[in-house]
């Protein structure tokens, strides 16, 4: 039997003696092991395990996948077989040949390393995470209950070995530690307050001590009980607002990392997630004013959505997607990239072994510029703060765009003034990048899975920015 | 494969206990599916898959793990079983913890078509009626997907469940668009293939992005809604998993604070989770922990009749499996809605100043206990006025509570649809809904 690279190795050629003009093999293991708990009390843990290797294929211009987890010769050579026969069977229906660019491809082995690795921690003190955060999130309140909080734990390892028979041999590692939280604050008088928060990295348990859990759920519970109390309607008229770093990360995925993924603006998701309202020929529009820039860079050390390789081997680098206000370079994969006469900027990922590649978005953030927080407050007269979120959504082109704020705060007079209860900022993309009157210089990534494909791939991603101030907005209301 | 997959389930109940666990369950599934992604009217890819996924659910002293591998070998399995002995070791009682329970006698359900399994190798005659089928209205592409599968299970547990089923399923949606602003989406999901409903499916979506051209803005504000079975199935889907004893448990379900025999809708809503309605693909005969599924209301009549409950969660509440299970979450199987006795058109005639929503994606909650969330329709969408379809109109959010949309339910159609797409995960099968005073909103600037 073959060992792993070698069986990547066979798939590629097999392919090509078949006749594929391109084959694409991919090993792909994810590896992940979580400790869930309610209030404290250990639910269970859970392994996963995904091990296989995904194919594609190119053959008289039409894309062809397949995807085994038998490492075996036979099942390895079956499934090329299938790649093949399927995508020739359906060329015939293509009426454009699918093409790749000559991007160069690499060859290079990589890894992230664990500053603090998953063992050096013992299982006892794992679990006893859970127990302690519990006990500081149930004491937090000083009037209401806390009738859940569900966290769930997990580290996880990824490794890949990416081929091509355009030459790319990529291996990788990267692992991850991804912490999902869902607390509820309820009063029976009051009502409820909810808050779901993923914290994600790659890397090992250093970023345990990054993201100091136990002092920011105390102070946070501790905050949702006053908003359950205290918080008032928001102001119906325009106001200032300043946008928290939560929400401008969120903002900019959806409205600028997604619409500036060139299949979906050729229409390759026009079914399920949607298509853009970014045409093929908007390069160089206006979108937002000068304050406006936002980069989607896989090559941040640490982050969740870190690569430094595509899984079609092209290398990784920044990409400017809004550059001071103009669309500037989309996310391309070798086959848009052809389409556009470019070349690839490495934005192909899989989320494992079963999943085609597509084009996805890495660590998404909006430029830092040069003001405190103080300063983003100071001469706004009366407006409103919105820290963090819950609820969301974006129509299917990205254009008109709805978040509902959780943590947020009346401002008056350059200060704040008590809370403002699920405030609605519901925007287009353009009204949002124009607006931005002032950005703050402090750069925040928070972690997210980012959906796509079908069958739908969530892929670790971070998304992030500064504080911005926005001019004269009128906010709406969450239902009662 | 039957005996087989039989025979590897078992072999790794008996591994797990000889390792030194109380019991164990393995679940073993086993796909071979093909799906041909559509774009521009057009073949983007065409994806296969031969795999095996490994489930197992070991228990400790009343502690619980749950694995789940596509391993490379069953050595790997093996190996995963010894190395989580010592995690057990030290993990404490699970609070969810139950023994398994006795296997029930499940339904044999005829879950296979042959005229799908013959697809499998080669669907493109298929993708080609579907492209030309949406073609027949002036439309000018579509894109959509269709997958075909053929799925085997095989459960063991150490309580002697010893069950195998297989099954085929379809699932289709298309979208077509037409002109500047025109779109219209919809999908089928069944056990069989059966080609007049794949065109039906294309039909539609070709027809309402021809109807949905030239559209108008309206202001947002408070509307009666119609919602498409596509619409229905989407925000009952939240709903039925919120029916799941887990999701309770999690805050995740705005049933928390209510209890069987609460009113919780209308009195013209009943939901069902349809277990062996052979015709959808969410039909089982058996559970994960080898309990017999049946069909049974979630609401009936507007008043919530069953928390769906595995083993576990039922021991907790001092309930019985209703066999839902998930071994951690008990969910439905497929969703069911009673049928009204209004067509169409009746519905519409019902409207005074209303909206038709026939597609809509990205549902999410600012709070599930309270049920507070927003939606946001795509595709047609048509303002109703004085019982007629005046005019296709822009995107609006549907932002309101859950509690109200159930309690706002008016009347339904006398037609149902089989649903199952990337918004709606459960298959449904649900007519068009009336929906008073719902409101809406949309971007402010």
């Amino acid at each position: 039997m073959l060992g792993l690279e070698d069986l990547v190795l066979y798939a590629i050629d097999y392919a090509r003696e078949l006749g594929a003009s391109y084959a694409e093999a991919r090993y792909h293991k994810n590896d992940n092991f979580s400790i869930v708990s309610r209030n404290g009390t250990i639910i269970g843990a859970g392994r996963e395990l995904k091990e296989g290797i995904g194919i594609r294929v190119l053959v008289d211009g039409a894309l062809g996948f397949s995807a085994t987890n038998k490492l075996d010769n036979e099942n390895v050579k079956e499934a090329v077989e299938k790649a093949y026969k399927l995508a020739k069977a359906h060329a015939r229906l293509m009426k454009r040949s699918i093409e790749f660019d000559n991007t160069r491809v690499g060859r290079a082995k990589y890894s992230v390393v664990e500053r603090k690795l998953f063992t050096s921690m013992s299982l006892d003190e794992k679990i006893s995470i859970h127990r302690e955060l519990w006990d500081i999130v149930s004491k937090a309140p000083s009037g209401s209950k806390i009738p859940v909080f569900f966290l769930n734990y997990v580290e996880s390892i990824e490794e890949k070995i990416v081929a091509n028979s355009d030459g790319a041999f990529i291996m990788s590692r990267v692992p991850r530690l991804t912490i999902f939280y869902n607390v509820v604050v309820a009063s029976p008088q009051r009502g409820s307050i909810q808050r779901f928060e993923q914290l994600g990295a790659s890397g090992g348990l250093e970023n345990l001590e990054e993201w100091n859990l136990y002092e920011t759920l105390d102070r946070d519970v501790k905050i949702y009980e006053e908003i359950l109390y205290e918080a008032k309607e928001p102001p119906r008229q325009e106001v200032d607002v300043i946008v928290g770093s939560e929400v401008v990360g969120l903002i900019v995925h959806e409205s600028c990392g997604h619409p500036s993924e060139a299949d979906r603006i050729l229409g390759r998701e026009a079914a399920q997630a949607g298509m853009s309202f970014i045409k093929q020929d908007m390069i160089g529009e206006r979108i937002g004013n000068e304050n406006a820039t936002v980069i989607d860079d896989p090559t941040i050390p640490g982050s969740y959505g870190f690569y430094l390789y595509d899984d079609e081997g092209v290398p990784a680098r920044p990409r400017y997607l809004y550059r001071e206000g103009i669309i500037y370079e989309h996310l391309h994969n070798r086959w848009t990239a052809k389409i556009y006469g470019t070349e690839s900027n490495a934005a192909s990922r899989a989320m494992d072994y079963a999943s085609e590649p597509i084009i996805r978005m890495a660590n998404t953030y909006f430029k830092p510029g040069d003001y405190s927080f103080e300063e983003l407050l100071e001469d706004i007269k009366y407006g409103v703060y919105i820290k963090s979120y819950m609820e969301w959504n974006i129509d299917d082109v990205r254009w008109s765009q709805r978040y509902v704020g959780l943590e947020a705060y009346l401002i008056e007079n350059g200060e704040l003034k008590g809370f403002v209860r699920n405030p609605v900022l519901e925007v287009t993309t353009k009204a949002f990048y124009s607006k931005v009157d002032a950005v703050g210089k402090e750069l925040r990534f928070y972690a997210g899975t980012c959906g796509k494909g079908e069958p739908a791939q969530g892929v670790p991603v971070w998304f992030g920015g500064p504080d911005l101030r926005l001019r004269n907005i009128r906010l709406g209301v969450a239902p009662k | 494969m039957k005996d087989e997959l039989l025979e590897a389930s078992r072999k790794l109940v008996e591994k797990a206990l000889s390792e030194g666990y109380d019991e164990a369950a393995a679940l073993l599934n086993q796909r071979k599916t093909v799906m041909v992604k559509l774009a521009n009217s057009e073949p983007s890819v065409v994806q296969r898959w031969k795999d095996l996924i490994l489930n197992l659910y070991l228990a400790k002293d009343k502690k619980i793990l749950v694995i789940s591998l596509s391993p490379k070998s069953l050595k790997d399995v093996e190996k995963a079983i010894k190395e989580l002995l010592s995690v057990a070791d030290k993990l404490y009682e699970s609070p969810f913890y139950a023994p398994l329970p006795e296997p029930g006698e499940p339904t044999k359900l005829d879950l296979v078509d042959k005229k799908l399994l013959e697809k499998l190798e080669d669907p493109s005659d298929i993708v080609e009626s579907i492209i030309e089928t949406a073609h027949r209205e002036r439309i000018d592409y579509v894109a959509g997907m269709i997958e075909l599968s053929y799925n085997e299970k095989a459960l063991a547990t150490s309580k002697d469940a010893l069950f195998y089923e297989d099954s085929t399923s379809i699932q289709t949606y298309l979208r077509a668009f037409a002109g500047e602003d025109g779109s219209g989406q919809w999908s089928l999901g069944s056990r069989k293939l059966n080609m007049r409903k794949i065109e039906e499916t294309a039909s539609i979506a070709a027809r309402y992005a021809v109807d949905s051209r030239n559209r108008v803005s309206i202001e947002p504000g408070v509307y009666d809604i119609i919602l498409s079975p596509m619409v229905a199935g989407n925000l009952l889907r939240l709903v039925g998993m919120m029916a799941s004893a887990f999701m309770m448990f999690m805050g995740m379900s705005m049933f928390m604070n209510k209890k069987p025999g609460d009113k919780i809708g209308s009195e013209k809503l009943t939901l069902i989770d349809d277990a062996l309605n052979t015709e959808l693909p969410g039909s089982t005969g058996f559970d994960d922990e080898g309990v017999a599924t049946y069909s049974k209301p979630i609401i009936e009549e507007g008043v919530f009749k069953t928390i769906l409950h595995n083993s576990k969660t039922a021991a907790k509440t001092g309930m019985k499996s209703t066999g839902n299970a998930g071994w951690i979450t008990p969910h439905p199987w497929n969703l069911v809605v009673a049928e009204g006795t209004y067509s169409l058109d009746e519905l519409i005639g019902e409207v005074k100043k209303g909206i038709l929503v026939t597609n809509n994606w990205y549902t999410r909650l600012q709070n599930y206990v309270e049920g507070v969330f927003s939606t946001i329709t795509r595709d047609a969408l048509f303002l109703i006025e004085d019982g007629k379809i005046t005019n296709p109109i822009e995107k609006l959010r549907i932002a309101d509570t859950l509690p109200r949309l159930l309690s706002n339910i008016d009347a339904l159609g006398k037609t149902s649809y089989d649903i199952w797409w990337w918004e709606v995960e459960i298959p449904t099968r649900t007519p068009y809904i009336l929906i008073r005073q719902i409101h809406t909103s949309k971007h402010t600037v």
